[in-house]
C-alpha cells in the first residue's frame, strides 16, 4: 500500500484522523459523571464495585461534571432534577454523551401521567444511548456502555453536535416545559 | 411483649372521660382513632403527649369535595404502651386554616409545610409554612387536592412520545435463517477445504 | 470571617441520592444549613389514588428506592388491615424471610456507603459485592433484582423456589464468617474511628424534639424501641431475637447498632427457615376480576420497621375499587429535614456526608 505524505493531506482529513485517534481514547477511558438522579442508579454501585467492576471496560466515576465524559440519567426527571440536569450538562466539555436508563427516560414508564415527571428526555437533551428495563438490570447497564463505545467508534453518537446546533429548539422545549431553566432558591439569592 | 388489647382500650376510656369525641375507632389492637372538633386538637395533643404519646408520627390531610370539607389527620406514637392514636378533623374546604402545633411538637414544621404544598391548608404560627419545599415553581392548583388531575396536567405541559403503527419493523429486518444458512454453508466449505 | 455558601450533593459523589445539603460555612465550621428535598418528586401520593388496589403493587416498591420490601409489607399490611383479613401462617414465614434479607441488603449498603464521606473505597467494595449476593438471591426468589413486587396484600405472590434453603444458608454462613472482618475493616480501623468517635452528637432531648426512630433512636435512649418488639408484625412474637441499644449516640455507636443488627437478621432469618411451616401461600382479597375488587370504608395506618425507623402507610378507603387517599410516612423525615436544619449547623463540613450516611436520611422517600 502506497503511504499517503501527510503534506497531501486536506485539512479536514487531518482532523477527521485526529478525530479518530481521539475517539479511540475517549471511547477506553469513558469517565461518568457521579449524578443519581434517579432510581435506576442503585444498580450503579454493583456495576462499579467488584461484583461487575466497570473499570475493565475502562470506566470510571468522575466527580465533577467539567473532566466527565457521560452524563448518566438513571431513570425518571421530575422538573426540579431537570433544570439541575440541564445545568450540569451544560457544565461538561465537549464531547460528551448522554445516557439514557431505564423507561422513565425513553417514554414515561410507570409515571407517565405524573404531574412532576418529564415524558422524553430527548426533548431536553441528546441522548445517544437508551437502556430500557425498569430497572434494567446490572448486565443491561453494562451492555448501555458497550453500545455507546460502539456508538463512538461508527461516529454516530454526536449528540452534543445536536445540541450545539439545535440549540434553539432544545431551549424552546426547556422552557415550555420548565417555565424557566435557572434554578432559584434561598440558596442562589 | 406488652398486653397492647388492654392499652388501646385504656386509651379510648382515657381520652373519651377527657373529651367529647365525635366517632371512636378502634382500628386493631395496635390503632385508635378519635374524630373530634377542631378546637380540641390542641389541647387533646398536649394531653397525649404528657400521657407519654411523645412521638408525633405523621401529618396530613385528606381531601372530601362532596362534603366540601377537608380533613386532617394527627398521629401520634407512644414506645412504651405501642398505640398509634390517630386523630382527626374536619376543615372548611374553601378556606382552609389551622394553628399550627409547633408548640407541642417541634418536630411538625415540615409536616405542615408539605400539607400546605400539596393541599394549601394555611397553619398559623408556623414561620416557614408558605415556602416552597417539593415543587418548584408550581403554578396549578396544590396537587393532592381532588379536582386536580395530573393527567391533563403532563399532558399540556411534557411532548408524549409518539408512536407509529410501523414503530416496530421487524419484517424489514433480515432473515436470520437465511444468515444461519450461509454460515453453514460457508463451515461446510471450509470442512471440505474450500471445495464445492 | 467571611461566609461562605456550599453545596453538598445533589451531584456529589459522598450524597446519597439526589437531594442537596445547603450550607453556609464559616471556616469549616457549618453555621446554617438545610436539605432541598424534592428532585425525586414523582407525585405517588397521587399517582396511587389513581390505581386500583391490585395495580398499586407495581407501584409501590419504587417509593423507596433501597428498601422496596417495606413498602409493600406496609402496603399489603394496610389493606388487610382494612379488609379484616388473615394470612396465610407460611406466608407470614416468608414475608419475614424476605423483609429481613431486605434489612441485610440496605445494611451492607449503609455500611458500604461510610466508605464514601470516610475515603475508605476497600469497605464499600466488599460490602457491595456481599450485598449482590443477596439481590441475587432475590432473583431467584422473586424474578428481580431489585424490585421485588413479591409481599402482595393476602400474603406472597409465590412459594419459595425449591432448594433456595440451602442458597440463602450458604449466604448467610459466609457472611457471618466475614462479620469480623467487617468490624476490623470498618468501625474499628482507626481511621474511621478518628471521623466517627464523637461526631453528630444525637442526645435523648433532641431525638424527641425531631422524632428520630430507628437505629438514631435506640442508640440514644438505650431502650429496645423497636416496631418489631414494641408492636409485633407478621411472627416477630414468636422469634427469638435482641434489638442492638446504647445510651451514647455518636457516629462510631449507630454503626456498630447497625452492624450487630447485621447479625440478628441472620439469626432471624435462620430460625425463619427452620420453624416454616408447609401450606398455602396466599388468599384472595375478593371474587371475581379482580380490577373490581373493592375495600371497605375506613382509615387504617400500618407501621412496619425499617432500616430507618418506623415506616408507615396511612390508608382511606371510601369503599371503592381505588385508594382514597395513601400518605407516606417516611423513616427519615425527621432527620433529613429539621435535624438538618437545626442540628448540623455547628459541626464540620466533612460531617455533613456522615449524617446523611449514618442517620439513614433517604430521599426518594422524603419526597414521593
Amino acid at each position: 500500500m502506497k503511504s499517503t505524505k501527510f503534506s497531501e493531506l486536506s485539512q479536514e482529513q487531518v482532523d477527521r484522523k485526529w478525530w479518530e485517534i481521539g475517539d479511540f481514547f475517549r471511547r477506553n477511558s469513558l469517565w461518568m459523571l457521579m449524578y443519581c438522579t434517579g432510581c435506576c442508579a442503585i444498580e450503579l454501585p454493583p456495576a462499579m464495585t467488584s461484583a461487575y467492576d466497570m473499570e475493565r471496560l475502562g470506566m470510571g466515576p468522575m466527580a465533577t461534571p467539567r473532566q466527565a465524559d457521560i452524563l448518566l440519567v438513571s431513570g425518571y426527571l421530575s422538573l426540579k432534577t431537570l433544570r439541575r440536569l440541564i445545568y450540569t450538562y451544560e457544565q461538561m466539555s465537549e464531547p460528551k454523551y448522554v445516557v439514557g436508563l431505564g423507561s422513565c427516560t425513553i417514554n414515561g414508564g410507570i409515571y407517565h401521567d405524573s404531574h412532576a415527571v418529564i415524558n422524553q428526555l430527548d426533548q431536553y437533551v441528546p441522548v445517544d444511548v437508551y437502556v430500557a428495563g425498569c430497572m434494567p438490570n446490572t448486565e443491561a447497564v453494562m451492555n448501555g456502555f458497550v453500545d455507546l463505545m460502539d456508538a463512538i467508534k461508527h461516529k454516530t453518537a454526536n449528540g452534543w453536535k445536536k445540541y450545539r446546533d439545535n440549540y434553539d429548539w432544545y431551549r424552546q422545549n426547556q422552557i415550555a416545559s420548565l417555565g424557566e431553566v435557572e434554578v432559584h432558591d434561598e440558596f442562589h439569592e | 411483649m406488652m398486653n397492647s388489647t388492654n392499652n388501646a382500650l385504656e386509651v379510648i376510656t382515657l381520652v373519651e372521660s377527657k373529651y367529647n369525641v365525635v366517632k371512636t375507632e378502634h382500628i386493631s389492637k395496635y390503632q385508635v382513632a378519635f374524630e373530634v372538633i377542631r378546637e380540641d386538637i390542641h389541647s387533646m395533643l398536649n394531653f397525649l403527649k404528657n400521657s407519654g404519646w411523645k412521638q408525633l408520627s405523621y401529618l396530613s390531610a385528606i381531601d372530601w369535595p362532596e362534603e366540601d370539607k377537608m380533613e386532617l389527620v394527627y398521629i401520634v406514637f407512644n414506645w412504651d404502651k405501642g398505640v398509634h392514636i390517630q386523630i382527626r378533623s374536619k376543615i372548611d374546604r374553601e378556606n382552609p386554616e389551622m394553628d399550627s402545633i409547633l408548640p407541642i411538637f417541634p418536630g411538625c414544621k415540615y409536616y405542615e409545610r408539605e400539607a400546605h404544598e400539596f393541599f394549601g391548608i394555611v397553619f398559623h404560627g408556623n414561620p416557614d409554612s408558605m415556602k416552597q419545599l417539593i415543587l418548584e415553581g408550581w403554578d396549578d392548583i396544590p396537587p393532592l387536592r381532588k379536582d386536580f388531575d395530573p393527567r391533563a396536567y403532563s399532558e399540556a405541559h411534557f411532548p408524549q412520545r409518539e408512536y407509529t403503527e410501523t414503530f416496530i419493523e421487524l419484517n424489514q429486518q433480515e432473515s436470520k435463517q437465511e444468515k444461519r444458512a450461509a454460515r453453514q454453508a460457508h463451515i461446510d466449505e471450509v470442512r471440505k477445504g474450500g471445495k464445492k | 470571617m467571611q461566609e461562605l455558601k456550599l453545596f453538598l450533593g445533589p451531584q456529589h459523589p459522598g450524597m446519597h441520592g439526589n437531594a442537596s445539603v445547603h450550607m453556609f460555612v464559616e471556616g469549616d465550621i457549618i453555621k446554617r444549613s438545610y436539605l432541598l428535598p424534592g428532585m425525586l418528586h414523582r407525585g405517588f401520593e397521587k399517582g396511587m389514588e389513581r390505581h386500583t388496589w391490585l395495580n398499586n403493587i407495581g407501584l409501590i416498591p419504587r417509593v423507596c428506592v433501597v428498601e422496596p420490601d417495606i413498602n409493600e409489607m406496609c402496603f399489603a399490611q394496610g389493606v388487610e388491615t382494612l379488609l379484616g383479613i388473615e394470612v396465610p401462617e407460611r406466608a407470614h414465614w416468608i414475608r419475614m424471610i424476605i423483609l429481613e434479607l431486605a434489612r441485610l441488603s440496605i445494611h451492607m449498603m449503609a455500611y458500604g456507603g461510610i466508605g464514601g464521606p470516610t475515603g475508605l473505597y476497600t469497605l464499600m467494595y466488599h460490602a457491595h459485592a456481599d450485598r449482590n449476593d443477596i439481590l441475587n438471591i432475590f432473583e431467584k426468589i422473586t424474578g428481580h433484582r431489585v424490585y421485588h413486587m413479591y409481599i402482595v396484600p393476602g400474603g406472597v405472590r409465590k412459594d419459595l423456589p425449591v432448594g433456595i434453603e440451602k442458597d440463602i444458608h450458604q449466604f448467610l454462613d459466609s457472611l457471618e464468617s466475614r462479620y469480623a472482618e467487617y468490624r476490623d475493616l470498618g468501625i474499628d480501623n482507626p481511621t474511621v474511628r478518628a471521623r466517627t468517635v464523637d461526631t453528630i452528637m444525637l442526645p435523648e432531648s433532641v431525638v424527641w424534639e425531631l422524632g428520630v426512630t430507628g437505629i438514631g433512636m435506640r442508640s440514644a435512649v438505650g431502650k429496645e424501641y423497636d416496631v418489631r418488639k414494641v408492636m409485633p408484625y407478621a411472627r416477630y412474637d414468636q422469634v427469638e431475637f435482641t434489638v442492638p441499644t446504647n445510651t451514647y449516640s455518636d457516629a462510631n455507636n449507630r454503626i456498630d447498632c447497625k452492624l450487630q443488627e447485621i447479625l440478628q437478621s441472620i439469626s432471624i432469618i435462620r430460625q425463619c427457615l427452620a420453624k416454616m411451616p408447609e401450606g398455602p401461600v396466599r388468599v384472595p382479597l375478593g371474587r371475581g376480576q379482580s380490577m373490581r375488587w373493592t375495600v371497605p370504608k375506613g382509615y387504617a395506618y400500618s407501621v412496619v420497621e425499617s432500616s430507618r425507623g418506623e415506616f408507615g402507610y396511612f390508608m382511606v378507603s371510601n369503599g371503592g375499587t381505588h385508594p382514597y387517599r395513601v400518605g407516606v410516612r417516611g423513616a427519615s423525615y425527621p432527620q433529613g429535614l429539621l435535624g438538618i436544619e437545626k442540628y448540623l449547623p455547628g459541626t464540620r463540613i466533612d460531617d455533613a456526608a456522615l449524617w446523611v450516611d449514618t442517620m439513614g436520611v433517604c430521599s426518594p422517600e422524603i419526597d414521593r
